[in-house]
């Protein structure tokens, strides 16, 4: 028995080795451990084995045992190593490109739209939306341009037919669809809908009846913000221009206001900008957009009391802020949709 | 607009303010400047006046004569000359050697044909005074010999170009400038002064007869005996100033007279006026004019026009005919200085297409009280360049449509909507210097605003107008004033921004395309019907005469785009309204779109698994979720008859009309590919929503328990027809399922993991195999409870006509 179980041990401690998978070595293992292994054997004639040899014995068989499973464990591990290895396959080459597909971007308008939309929520405005096919009412009436005004022309605004039917666009009488010509529809659908105080702005597409070149669009983008309140006053506007403009041109950056006219803000200025900080464009007046007090009559229109509510609006482009920023030339760029240009700034 | 700076020192004294301070200084009061013109010479060195003392022909050229010419030297110096115009002892500048002329021509001693030469006799041209190159530029006023050309002509002409607000129509004149001048400057604004012209005897026509709502001011004055001629010079500058070309006198006076006081005059050759009568009347619709730019124009009944007792002779406030014009053969002329309303030229102007200076002031609202000053002024002038007599009274018909008008503010008022301290006399001083009135005595305080600004109409207008004189860069620095948010941005606008950074964190490219987009290729890949109900009115240009329904042609514009440009596009989105229509009403949606390619055309070292369906529908559904809309909800179909996507390959789901979204997902028809020129296959994906449907608000959800125990899965295997789509039986099974279950345990997934068709199975079908999760809430399921419920499911699921597979 004895010799029984060296030759046993022997035989594991020289074919175990040369065992390379997992299914061969199981199947070894079955012919020594296995329910008819030859160790299994053994065992089993321990019960023939006279009773004062029997702890001598058990002390053997043990002894095989431990040597035959280290035998078993160390054999595994090195399969098991041997498998991870196949598993991992060959070390990498960091110094490759991933051949995934990306990154994803976000287009330069949203980008820049999103950093203006940031700086307002700061001090309080929240973005709102209104629909882009508008009506004459929402885009003029309401804020107290007339009839006869000539950005009310057909030269310059884009008309629906006169029967056309917008299912999901209130009209207020029977006045003619449109394409908004500006987001300051939105402000009017907003006091419509809302109480003041209100602090808003209004990022959206616009439409132009204008021919495309470098600076013209057919249709661009907007900001447009409006702030009621009780004791609303120029200095309140001119404060958050002053910020804004900080925010996204840095500090040292300055503001003029230079009295113009549009029908629904009294006064109106044009919004210029100044900064040391742009490139060629440093140091000069740069013109951004339009503000002012909101004209009374706007306030009439949407059932404010005009007395007892003030206000003032601004509104400028997106593509123009971006322009200025990036030092883009050509508004096409926005829409042509040039990867090149498209992850450029991201 | 031109304003030249000669001009306008007639009415305001500029000394000490030069032309920069000018330009700085116009925009800042509501004058845009848009550039600045100067004719003045520029400075000149070695350019002299010199006198030609003799001119022999040249020896080998008979064209050129060479000249002696003294120009102040000690000697008088040799030239050679081309022009022909002058003779000896003319003065004419002299370009010496050194001298360098415009267009960096530089001056040298040279040789002639052989004659030497010392310098050149100049042109006007070619000193830059103008396009006069037929000679040399005689100096007939004989400035001394040797005098700097520059001293000779030290002032030119100085012209700035103003942009104007469409409220200003009162700064359409050179006194209307002045008066914002004197104004900004704190200066004095002067009038010509005009005179009465009583008029003797019988005037050239009988009346005027205003029949026209459009006119109700309309003055007609006669002048017997004029001579038509050539403008005198200072007239002849004046025009040329600001860009216009002379004419005659008479009509040199009429534009002159427009653009000093902003008031259009019309002279009628009164030996032209059929009938001896002036008849402002609407036009008949179809009636026909020929206008002075030669342009025969059909008018309509919204057109006013002046007529005689035969035809029209004017549009009126736009352009005269050309069969009553002035010309040589006029002798006696009428005069009209009307008042047109505004809303009426402007439509006429437009519905012509015919823009002039005329009609650009009466669009915006000519000073009514402007109307008797401008004619005066006007007859003045041509009393003192083209002679005749004032004859008859003036025809006055009508009466000025408005006056001056007094508008009551407070300066507190003022100060209120400024929000800084500022002086009661600074907010009078600013009103006044404007020529308006204030009566300060009481609180309320009462301001004149006289008639030729008619759009100061309220107290919020004269804050304005304090502001722009008191200067917006008196408005001081202040903190915004920022309180708690109380709102939250659109849903839409908060959808939107999720939408891309999910398909930018995707690897999408985010684009922008127009909304606006060509009919014909809409009604290719959208139906004719569809597209017709998004058409515009007016469109500029037939490549964008529709509203877009989808953002998914856009993409593969920019994918066609990218490929020819070689920047292997893989994966691009857009953000936007699209317009879709039920029964022809539209509705105006919004949409998230993207397109991927399955073959980017670029060779890479491991090559990746590409999109297909499944992929774009996957994207879909995690964009429906960030609507609100659970994936599960997309029950797709296949699509049929779109043009745009490929049959049997792309699935819609759901209709925006009944539920606010609709989906859409697949392969986009390789036939479309092929017009856009696409070589790769391109899988896309849209999902649409009304944004009301983003508006309603979402409850929080609230938890659910789950079993802590584990679950027990049973696969079920059928034998399907091949066409048959997997939910249909899955929700079968799911159905079998849960009645099997119930009481304490339930089947709590039954999900497809497997689709098979081909060797083994017979031809028209396939095989879906399915995973039934069981689990109980409260223990180890036992295998006993589990295979009841699970021969149940196959006995329900073989009574409803399915194979189970062996």
């Amino acid at each position: 028995m004895k010799e029984e179980l060296a030759a046993i041990v022997l035989e594991v401690e020289s074919t175990a080795p040369g065992i390379a998978r997992r299914a061969d070595f199981e199947a070894f293992k079955a012919t020594i451990s296995g329910p008819n292994g030859k160790l299994t054997a053994v065992m089993k004639g321990m019960k023939n084995v006279p009773k004062e040899d029997k702890p001598a014995m058990g002390q053997l068989i043990n002894q095989a045992k431990q040597q035959v499973e280290a035998y078993y464990a160390e054999t595994l591990e090195r399969i098991e190593a041997t498998e991870l290895a196949a598993k991992l396959g060959p070390a990498i080459d960091p110094t490759l490109p991933s051949p995934d597909i990306g990154p994803g971007s976000l287009h330069p308008l949203t980008q820049t739209r999103r950093r203006m939309e940031e700086a307002f929520r700061k001090v309080g405005f929240t973005v709102a939306e209104g629909p882009e096919v508008e009506t004459e009412w929402f885009c003029f009436d309401a804020l107290n341009t007339p009839e006869d005004h000539p950005a009310r022309d057909a030269q310059d605004t884009l008309f629906m037919p006169a029967d056309a039917a917008i299912e999901n666009v209130s009209k207020r009488g029977d006045e003619r669809y449109i394409l908004r010509s500006h987001t300051s529809t939105v402000q009017i659908r907003t006091m419509l809908k809302e109480k003041p105080p209100l602090r808003i702005i209004s990022p959206g597409r616009v439409f132009r009846r204008d021919t495309t070149d470098a600076t013209h669009s057919a249709n661009f983008h907007q900001m447009e913000g409006l702030y009621v309140d009780k004791n609303v006053t120029i200095v309140d506007l001119k404060a958050i221009l002053d910020y804004f403009v900080a925010e996204i041109f840095g500090k040292g950056s300055e503001v003029r206001l230079r009295p113009s006219f549009f029908p629904f803000t009294e006064p109106s200025f044009e919004l210029d900008m100044k900064t040391p900080n742009l490139g060629k464009l440093s140091n000069q007046w740069i013109e951004l957009g339009g503000c002012g007090m909101v004209d009374p009559n706007v306030f009439k229109s949407v059932g404010y009391d005009p007395q007892e509510w003030s206000g003032y609006a601004f509104g400028m482009g997106i593509e123009r802020i971006a322009m200025i920023v990036h030092g883009i030339d050509d508004i096409r760029y926005f829409y042509q949709n040039d990867l090149r240009f498209l992850q450029q700034f991201a | 607009m031109k304003i030249s700076l000669t001009w306008l020192k007639h009415y305001v004294d500029l000394d000490g303010i030069t032309t920069e301070q000018l330009v700085e200084t116009l925009p800042m009061i509501g004058l845009e400047v848009e550039g600045v013109e100067s004719t003045a010479l520029p400075q000149f060195e070695k350019l002299v006046v010199g006198e030609v003392l003799s001119r022999e022909q040249h020896p080998n050229a008979d064209r050129l004569g060479v000249c002696m010419v003294d120009v102040g030297a000690e000697e008088p110096q040799q030239i050679v000359c081309g022009a022909s115009n002058y003779k000896v002892g003319d003065r004419i500048p002299v370009a010496l050697p050194g001298c360098k002329l415009p267009g960096d021509f530089k001056i040298k001693k040279s040789k002639l044909r052989g004659v030497p030469s010392n310098g050149m006799m100049c042109s006007a041209k070619e000193l830059g005074m103008g396009e006069d190159h037929s000679g040399l530029l005689i100096l007939e006023q004989r400035p001394e010999i040797g005098t700097p050309i520059n001293d000779v002509f030290p002032g030119g002409e100085t012209v700035i170009e103003l942009e104007l607000t469409a409220n200003r129509g009162d700064c359409l004149s050179h006194i209307g400038v002045a008066r914002e001048v004197a104004a900004a400057f704190d200066r004095e604004l002067t009038l010509p002064k005009v005179k009465q012209h009583p008029g003797e005897g019988e005037g050239l026509i009988s009346g005027v007869e205003v029949q026209s709502e459009a006119c109700p001011l309309y003055t007609a004055a006669s002048i017997k005996g004029v001579k038509i001629a050539p403008s005198p010079d200072w007239l002849r500058e004046a025009i040329e100033a600001i860009g216009l070309r002379p004419i005659n006198n008479v009509v040199d006076v009429t534009n002159y007279v427009l653009h000093e006081t902003g008031q259009p005059l019309h002279a009628f050759d009164a030996a032209k006026i059929k009938g001896g009568k002036i008849i402002v009347r609407q036009a008949q619709d179809g009636e026909q004019i020929k206008t002075l730019d030669e342009v025969e124009r059909k008018l309509t009944a919204a057109d006013t026009v002046i007529a005689d007792a035969e035809r029209a002779l004017v549009v009126a406030g736009v352009m005269g005919s050309i069969e009553a014009e002035v010309d040589d053969s006029t002798v006696d002329i009428v005069l009209e200085s009307a008042y047109f309303r505004a809303g009426a030229v402007r439509g006429t102007t437009r519905r012509l297409n015919l823009f002039t200076d005329s009609s650009h002031r009466f669009s915006r609202d000519v000073d009514p009280a402007g109307v008797d000053f401008a004619a005066r002024r006007c007859i003045d002038l041509i009393l003192q360049v083209a002679g005749g007599t004032v004859v008859g009274k003036t025809i006055t018909m009508g009466e000025a449509p408005r006056a001056d008008r007094t508008i009551e503010i407070t300066p507190d008022y003022v100060r209120r909507v400024c929000g800084f301290k500022v002086e009661d006399e600074a907010i009078a001083a600013a009103f006044t210097r404007l020529g308006f009135k204030v009566d300060s005595n009481a609180y309320q305080w009462r301001v004149l605003v006289p008639s030729f600004r008619p759009e100061v109409d309220r107290p919020i207008d004269l804050v304005e107008e304090f502001i722009r004189l008191h200067g917006s860069a008196q408005i001081p620095s202040a903190s915004v004033k920022a309180v708690g948010l109380s709102r939250e941005d659109d849903p839409l606008a908060v959808f939107n921004r999720k939408a891309v950074e999910k398909l930018a964190g995707a690897a999408f490219a985010e684009c922008s395309h127009y909304t606006l987009v060509d009919g014909k290729e809409l009604a290719t890949w959208f139906g004719q019907d569809r597209a017709d109900v998004l058409q515009l009115d007016n469109p500029l240009t037939s490549e964008m005469s529709h509203l877009r329904p989808s953002l998914i042609p856009g993409l593969l514009d920019a994918l066609r785009l990218n490929f020819n440009k070689g920047n292997a596009p893989a994966r691009l989105c857009e953000t936007g309204r699209v317009f879709r229509s039920v029964d022809g009403k539209v509705s105006e949606l919004a949409s998230v779109g993207f397109v991927m390619v399955v073959d980017d055309g670029q060779r890479r070292w491991r090559e990746r698994e590409q999109p297909d369906f499944y992929t774009a529908k996957q994207i879909v559904g995690e964009l429906a979720a960030l609507a609100g809309v659970k994936p599960e909800k997309l029950e797709y179909a296949l699509l049929e008859g779109e043009p745009l996507w490929q049959p049997d390959h792309a699935a819609h789901a759901s209709c925006w009309k009944k539920t606010g979204y609709k989906a859409f997902a697949g392969m986009v028809n390789v036939s479309a590919l092929k017009v856009w020129d696409i070589d790769s296959m391109v899988i896309a994906g849209e999902l649409i929503l009304d944004p009301s449907l983003l508006a309603k608000e979402r409850k929080p959800v609230r938890l659910e328990k789950f079993s802590n125990f584990p679950p027990s899965t049973k696969d079920l295997a059928l034998i399907v027809d091949a066409d048959t789509p997997a939910e249909s039986v899955r929700s079968q099974i799911a159905k079998a399922a849960a009645e099997a279950t119930g009481e304490g345990f339930s089947a709590d997934g039954v999900s497809v993991f497997d689709q098979y068709a081909g060797e083994g199975l017979p031809e028209g079908k396939k095989s879906l195999g399915f995973a039934i999760r069981f689990r109980a809430a409260d223990r180890t399921l036992k295998d006993k409870e589990v295979n009841q419920a699970f021969d149940q499911i196959q006995a329900a699921i073989k009574e409803a006509g399915y194979e189970v597979r062996g």
